[in-house]
């Protein structure tokens, strides 16, 4: 019998899909995010009121955003068309983000694989933290999930253990 | 494309090879006749014919395309031209062990040439609820709209019947072939709402309309609409959706609404191999309706049979049918499915869960498979698709090949329609945390797969169980029928 990673299940051998909880037994162990030590991560929460979240919103026009790698160096420029998912691709459960952090690293820094999305709103950018497994940080500061933040050009966004920085023009 | 030349014998293969009999010959041959590498006499020719042959058979399309025009040449034998299958297994080689383990395959079923004119006649017959909840948002009068439709997309040599019922049932438009269409018509608009709803009686004149033009070379198609739940008479129902199937006579049946009861019409829809559909609003009956009898009209082959030869040790575990909804399989009579009809342009695909216990090392037969029926442009004899599959069994498997992914697909949203059904057997039973537990386990599996909606919907009926211990009418169709259409926006599954 082969147990499910994720619930503890029993499976017959060459059973694919647990079906107590969903998950794709081959693979269903390493494609789940597993939580960091809270010691590797930064300590402090961010202030979603401090930068301005609530000002007047300007006319909306598709602006392009580079996000820079910080390990890799690799960069991405991306369009804001309604909203850019960040995370890791798994094809299995059908999730597919806007963002694949995979190749840089994102399994090892405890990148979920739905992690943070990026919107624009007005003239300005917000990051949110959609329940990643360890977090979202901006600034070296901890978001609130669900919680909306505002970018500044040049913000270093931290998900996970992985470093990104945000450009925008 | 040169139809002149013979691109299966320049492959050496059979005009039945499936796609990957074809990659597999012709990557021997290429290494065999590879100018570079061998000292065949007239390497390169050979070389460059099959090269040329796996161009076009390599290519689904234009493998088509050939074989339709080899055919109309005589060139190709036409008696097992009407199907075509692709299986795809879950491993190739399985692991040498005492346990059993599991095996998917998905059989994939389809026509293999165009059908052009050719088409089998229609005799429908329309049985329509009349009760005065029909009236409510204008039901009635799409139905009548939708009714006039199917009138004027009526071909020569159709036959065509409505009946209406509420506490009985009448014959409004008697079968006739190909009678006055204005007539016809007219009569469908005189339908006025009145009583209330028994199925049975409607079911029953409507089965008599179908006998009287009843052809064994006919699609003989019941469709029922009805927005009620009827009293008393479901056991007579399920027992005429049996005798149907048994006359060659599918039912259709249409939900409207949410007082309706889905469990009743989709058991007559599968018993009878048709098909069941939810319409929550009125607006869309006129477009599920002509979907269907246009779907009807297309049939190629009205009860494709899949047969199953186990070699020992291995069984049949489960079975469903990926399309046009997921849907599970009477697995009762063991190794011969009825899989129900297969359209033209719609491939039929079919999962199977199978159990294969301790095998010995070496190259194995695990099971035969043969799918057939009467098909539309076939003769009295029908058509038969026969294969043999063979596993290879390793006593140390060591590295995994990978599954293919419109099985993992396939699979993964099986799973979650086999969540729904847990929840719903469960609530039957009065487990209600077991089903609560199953809705949000789901829900968290819809969202992980963007079906925002539906993972809304289960999300919602789950809390709506636990403060009441029931679900809404209206939530319990939209998980149930939602879910089981997980497979309709998905390429990869059916392709």
């Amino acid at each position: 019998m082969i147990e499910c990673p994720s619930c503890g299940r029993q499976h017959r051998p060459g059973t694919l899909f647990c079906s107590e909880c969903g998950v794709y037994l081959p693979t269903g162990g390493p494609l789940r995010t597993e939580p960091l030590p809270e010691e590797e991560l930064p300590a402090s929460r961010a202030n979603p009121w401090a930068t301005g979240a609530g000002e007047a919103e300007a006319a909306e026009k598709t602006a392009m955003l580079r996000v820079i790698m910080g390990e890799s160096g690799r960069q991405v420029q991306l369009p804001v068309v309604s909203e850019i998912y960040l995370g890791r691709l798994d094809a299995a459960h059908g999730i597919f983000p806007d963002l694949d952090l995979t190749a840089d690293g994102g399994l090892e820094g405890g990148v979920s694989r739905r992690h943070a999305k990026i919107h624009q709103k007005g003239n300005r950018f917000f990051i949110e933290d959609v329940g990643s497994a360890n977090g979202t940080f901006l600034n070296g500061q901890r978001l609130t999930p669900y919680l909306p933040h505002p970018l500044q050009q040049g913000d270093e966004v931290q998900l996970g253990k992985l470093e990104l920085s945000v450009e925008f023009d | 494309m040169d139809f002149d030349k013979d691109y299966y014998r320049a492959l050496e293969i059979s005009h039945t090879a499936t796609a990957e009999e074809i990659k597999r010959a012709y990557r021997a041959l290429a290494r065999r006749f590879h100018p570079d590498a061998s000292d065949e006499p007239n390497a390169a020719e050979r070389f460059r014919k099959i090269q040329a042959a796996y161009e076009i058979l390599g290519d689904q399309r234009q493998r088509g395309a050939y074989d339709r025009k080899r055919r109309e040449m005589g060139l190709l034998p036409t008696e097992d031209a009407a199907l075509a299958w692709e299986l795809t297994v879950s491993r190739q080689t399985l692991p040498c062990i005492k346990e059993e383990q599991v095996l998917y395959l998905m059989v994939d079923i389809r026509p293999a040439a165009a059908m052009g004119a050719s088409r089998l006649p229609l005799n429908l017959c329309l049985v329509v609820d009349r009760s005065t909840s029909m009236q409510h948002g204008r039901r009635m009068d799409q139905v009548k709209a939708a009714a006039h439709q199917i009138i004027d997309d009526l071909r020569e040599g159709d036959a065509f019947s409505v009946v209406t019922f509420h506490d009985t049932a009448e014959v409004v438009v008697p079968a006739h072939l190909g009678g006055d269409k204005i007539q016809a018509k007219a009569k469908v608009s005189a339908i006025r709402p009145r009583g209330g709803t028994e199925i049975y009686q409607g079911l029953m004149t409507g089965m008599q309309e179908l006998n009287r033009r009843r052809r064994l070379k006919a699609v003989n198609h019941m469709i029922l609409l009805t927005d009620g739940q009827t009293y008393g008479d479901e056991q007579d129902c399920i027992a005429l959706a049996d005798d149907a199937r048994r006359q060659g006579v599918g039912i259709s049946a249409f939900g409207i609404g949410e007082d309706w009861n889905d469990k009743l019409l989709d058991t007559i829809a599968t018993r009878s191999g048709g098909v069941s559909a939810y319409i929550d609003t009125a607006a869309r009956v006129r477009r599920l309706l002509r979907r269907r009898v246009r779907g009807l009209s297309k049939t190629h082959v009205q009860d494709l049979k899949l047969t199953l030869r186990f070699h020992e040790s291995a069984r049949l575990d489960e079975a469903f049918k990926l399309s046009p909804y997921i849907q599970r399989v009477d697995t009762s009579a063991s190794d011969r499915l009825s899989l129900g009809a297969l359209e033209a342009d719609r491939p039929l695909s079919v999962l199977l869960q199978i159990l294969v216990g301790s095998q010995p090392p070496g190259r194995q037969r695990i099971l035969q498979l043969e799918t057939g029926g009467d098909t539309s442009i076939g003769g009295e004899q029908g058509q038969r698709l026969v294969q043999e599959l063979w596993f290879h069994c390793v006593e140390n498997l060591t590295s995994e090949s990978e599954v293919p992914a419109n099985l993992v697909s396939a699979l993964g949203k099986l799973a979650i329609f086999k969540m729904q059904e847990n929840a719903y057997d469960a609530l039957d039973i009065g487990d209600t945390n077991k089903a609560c537990q199953k809705l949000e386990v789901m829900a968290t599996n819809l969202l992980a797969r963007g079906e925002l909606e539906l993972a809304n919907a289960a999300r919602l009926e789950a809390g709506r169980l636990a403060r009441t211990g029931s679900l809404s009418p209206t939530g319990r169709k939209k998980i149930k029928y939602g879910t089981r259409s997980l497979m309709i926006n998905d390429t990869g599954g059916l392709r």
